[in-house]
């Protein structure tokens, strides 16, 4: 038996809703799985144990984590998306400015954020700003290479015709290598997205008195482990509804940088 | 028109007279650092909040919640929060690092060690002796870690007696019950939870306090910043008068105490709670404080639990003078 499908219509259904399928048979399998084996709701809770633990919490305790989280996620992404698409502009246009910042760019990046969490709340308080910060600290750098990556993927050519034509720098930049750019910015906004929801997290883990971070830490505190199933579910759809709409905002404002169905 | 002026002139006046007024009458504002997440252990600041026993001494107390005693500590030593409570082991551990970090205990919590080794009744460990050989698991960064040495040294057994792997809090309960560990190192106001745990898969519980095989100290502890000690020293003394009110009220009334914390931690399970209540408050209210008083910190005892604190952090002895971290004023107050 292979595994293509079918050709025609039959084939785009079974496409569209093969990961609900999935996602519906691993669900069945994990329910059965823990009935079958009584596994204690303390080591693995079941499915519906967690669907439980989830409607036990008030929908505007939800709410109120939620906003918690989404604040800080989405503030920490806007401005690492403002950082870092004129730094990597700015480190494309100068060579110096590429040489000395770059380093530095990769060893924040390779610098544990779990590990400088607690100094930056010791030192910037245990607030809004410092785990926005702590977000932007993840968030960044897959923004910044991905925008730099995508400026130099013009083609050479393109250039040389707009300097022969004497095309201001501003004109280069935005006319010519953006377009070019705008995949790479985007896939790097995919990533950036989800990051900033762990980002946001691990911020929650260290100081927080809200959030679904602090929520699942909390419950876990309490042993109420279908409880702290519950919101990792929920913020595991939030992070697929966020990751989402980054690519429902290329669709609607840069439909031509989508490959191309069927390419 | 210059009438309306003049009008509007008086109006704005007599709202800056009473937004004045009663700016002059507010509740002093207090931010009280919790060194852990809310739980019953935690509950007599949310009893005092709940029942208005701060409101009735003017207060206005914020809770902040913490992730351990180094990190109440320090957020209370940069201002971050006025009061809070954390380990005096932590707190002399700190001072003798850092004779500057400006911290003081003003009162004690639990004045004997809330360490435990917990194992199941089918394990055959009855007594501390019984654990040499054994698989014990502990989570990484508790202050008991420190203090196990010492406890089997007391106990005549060799500091390599238990076999220790290191694991997540939240893991500790479910490798107890599935034999993944022998005995386990937690906190005795954690009693219920793992009791629970342990009941449902038809085991029973064996708790082995650190604090009746030789650990005699002072535990959680109220601190305070200096500066709050120095510069609001009426504020400060009012709120230890109601904090000291409510770990009274804890002690007659767990369900409203657990009560009092489901209100303003809506998360948490109110059984659980009131059983974490039941197991605390014999660290707080035992011979001890019938003894030397609720909340005391006697000179003998505090420089019995640097002698600890000293062995446990291998630190040697005259670093510092335990007395050094105390101030007493709120107590001698509070008589």
């Amino acid at each position: 038996m292979s595994l293509t499908l079918p050709e025609g219509r039959l084939r785009r259904v079974l496409l569209g809703a093969s990961p609900w399928l999935f996602f519906v048979a691993l669900i069945a399998v994990w329910e059965v799985g823990c009935r079958l084996f009584s596994v204690p709701a303390y080591i693995l809770p079941a499915p519906s144990v967690i669907l439980n633990a989830f409607f036990d919490v008030e929908f505007s305790r939800w709410m109120q984590h939620l906003w918690a989280t989404l604040r800080v996620a989405l503030l920490g992404f806007l401005i690492s998306i403002a950082v870092s698409i004129p730094i990597a502009i700015a480190m494309m246009r100068s060579e110096w400015l590429s040489r000395t910042l770059y380093p530095l760019l990769v060893v924040i990046q390779s610098t544990p954020v779990v590990a400088v969490a607690p100094l930056i709340i010791v030192i910037m308080g245990s607030d809004d700003p410092s785990r926005i910060l702590i977000t932007c600290l993840l968030t960044f750098f897959p923004l910044v290479v991905s925008t730099a990556t995508g400026i130099n993927e013009t083609p050479p050519e393109l250039i040389e015709l707009s300097r022969s034509l004497d095309a201001p720098t501003r004109r280069e930049t935005w006319q010519i290598r953006m377009p070019y750019a705008i995949p790479h910015i985007f896939s790097g906004l995919r990533v950036a997205i989800t990051l900033a929801i762990i980002g946001a997290v691990v911020a929650e883990f260290v100081a927080a008195e809200e959030g679904l971070g602090y929520f699942i830490q909390f419950s876990t505190s309490f042993f109420r482990i279908p409880q702290a199933f519950a919101g990792l579910f929920f913020l595991a759809v939030v992070s697929l509804l966020l990751f989402k709409s980054v690519q429902w905002a290329q669709q609607l404002l840069f439909p031509w940088s989508l490959p191309r169905k069927g390419a | 028109m210059r009438n309306r002026k003049t009008r509007s002139f008086i109006v704005a006046a007599a709202l800056a007279a009473g937004f004045l007024g009663q700016s002059a009458a507010a509740a002093d504002k207090i931010t009280y650092q919790l060194d852990w997440l809310p739980g019953g252990d935690k509950s007599p600041v949310y009893v005092g909040v709940q029942k208005g026993f701060f409101e009735d001494e003017g207060l206005d107390v914020s809770i902040s919640v913490g992730r351990g005693s180094t990190d109440a500590i320090t957020r209370i030593a940069t201002g971050q929060s006025d009061v809070g409570s954390a380990d005096i082991a932590a707190l002399m551990a700190a001072k003798a690092q850092d004779a500057t970090v400006p911290v003081k205990a003003v009162y004690s919590i639990f004045n004997q060690a809330p360490h435990a080794f917990f194992a199941l009744g089918k394990s055959g460990i009855k007594t501390l002796t019984d654990i040499e050989g054994k698989k014990v698991a502990t989570s990484p960064f508790t202050s008991s870690n420190a203090f196990l040495p010492l406890v089997l040294k007391e106990n005549g057994l060799p500091e390599d007696a238990v076999n220790l792997t290191k694991a997540d809090p939240g893991a500790l309960g479910p490798m107890l019950v599935n034999g993944g560990a022998d005995a386990i190192i937690a906190w005795v106001t954690n009693v219920p939870l793992f009791e629970s745990q342990a009941e449902a898969t038809g085991n029973t519980l064996v708790v082995i306090p650190w604090s009746s095989a030789g650990l005699e100290l002072y535990s959680a502890s109220v601190v305070a910043s200096e500066r709050f000690l120095s510069e609001r020293p009426d504020v400060a003394r009012r709120f230890l008068k109601a904090f000291d009110r409510s770990l009274r009220y804890t002690r007659d009334n767990p369900a409203e105490a657990a009560a009092a914390l489901k209100a303003m931690v809506p998360e948490v399970d109110e059984v659980v709670v009131e059983k974490q209540v039941g197991a605390t408050m014999p660290l707080v209210f035992n011979s001890v404080s019938e003894r030397d008083g609720l909340g005391a910190l006697t000179e003998s005892r505090v420089a019995l639990t640097w002698d600890w604190v000293a062995q446990a952090e291998g630190l040697s002895k005259d670093r510092l003078d335990p007395e050094t971290v105390i101030d007493r004023s709120l107590l001698e107050a509070l008589e």
